[in-house]
């Protein structure tokens, strides 16, 4: 038997071995949980969003209103700010600016708009009515 | 980052994301694959138009490439100053012609993070400019048009898309690694049987 020689290659056979199954481990977890998170709550084309988690501290008002097609002036209003200064800005520049004393006050304010202006869910309808025995004929 | 970035491409559009993408091109470390993603939620959402910011962002991204390309190509004599007809940098560039085309492909999409290195390779060694341009612009194409269709597919689920494929990348850079290593390990094997059974 020769005794072992620690070369240059074996180490690296060690070392790359070693970080490709930490790395199949870590990303490979990741992904499969990203992957079972992945729900059919988008709204088909054609359609408006409605889900208001899904709004963003980095979107804008005119952004927020197009994606959830309400007017601009709704959420303006509700911010209590004037639209031509503010259009640009996202929903975390506004609330640093207007709401400073409150953390996330812009995206509750926004959410709680868009949530009055949608339309109430429609109600299921009402079951059919239970077939009634016929009598029989005659 | 991404987050400032990406308000600042819903206000500009689709020349800031191309500047973005150009950017990331050359090297610097910008979330261009997020921001790629979220265009195409962007455009399902009518806020960005698809086909211009899809065109633009593709010819951006390979001029980047391409510059990076050169950094390589100019940078040549440097390289071999250091390491000119070194055994390991005969290797390097011969393997670099053999697996060059994949390489350049993959990255440019699936394993991201070797991107520039593999940019800078392909000029230092003197990969072909054509082979390369043609690998890159198909490589660019699938980045572009596939993640951003995956975006403009998934809507407002973009992010949940943007964390599966960052991790699959990180998935696939760790069985390439893994592949590597075995690789090194069998010929470490093979050289050390030929040590205890010499020819003769």
């Amino acid at each position: 038997m020769p005794a072992p020689v620690k070369s240059k290659q074996r180490v690296l056979t060690i070392v790359l071995t070693i970080l490709g199954c930490l790395l199949i481990t870590f990303f490979g977890l990741r992904a499969f949980h990203a992957f079972k998170k992945f729900n059919g709550h988008r709204p088909p084309p054609g359609q408006v969003e409605t889900d208001v988690e899904l709004i963003r501290d980095w979107m804008t008002v005119p952004f927020i209103a197009r994606m959830y097609a309400v007017p601009e002036k709704i959420i303006f209003d509700a911010l209590e700010i004037l639209p031509r200064e503010n259009r640009d800005k996202s929903l975390e520049e506004i609330n640093r600016e207007y709401y400073p004393e409150t953390d996330g006050l812009a995206m509750q304010i926004v959410k709680a708009a868009i949530l009055a202006h949608q339309p109430p869910p429609k109600a299921a309808p009402p079951p059919a009515p239970f077939p009634s025995p016929t009598p029989a004929a005659p | 980052m991404s987050e400032y970035l990406l308000t600042q491409v819903i206000n500009y559009g689709a020349p800031l994301l191309a500047i973005i993408v150009l950017i990331g091109g050359l090297g610097v470390p910008l979330p261009c694959t997020v921001l790629v993603i979220a265009a195409g939620a962007f455009a399902r959402q009518g806020i960005l138009p698809w086909h211009t910011t899809a065109i633009l962002s593709l010819v951006s991204v390979v001029i980047g490439d391409a510059l990076s390309y050169s950094l390589g190509y100019y940078s040549r004599d440097l390289v071999l100053r250091r390491f000119s007809e070194t055994p390991r940098w005969l290797q390097a560039e011969q393997s670099f012609q053999k697996w060059g085309p994949l390489s350049i492909f993959f990255s440019r999409f699936l394993v991201t993070a070797i991107a520039l290195p593999v940019n800078l390779l392909s000029g230092t060694s003197l990969f072909p400019f054509r082979k390369f341009f043609a690998y890159d612009f198909l490589g660019e194409t699938v980045w572009i048009f596939g993640y951003g269709g995956l975006g403009y597919l998934f809507g407002s689920q973009w992010e949940l898309v943007n964390e599966f494929l960052s991790n699959f990348g990180g998935l696939v850079l760790g069985v390439i690694l893994f592949f590597i290593g075995i690789k090194q390990g069998m010929q470490w094997l093979k050289k050390q049987q030929r040590k205890v059974t010499p020819a003769g």
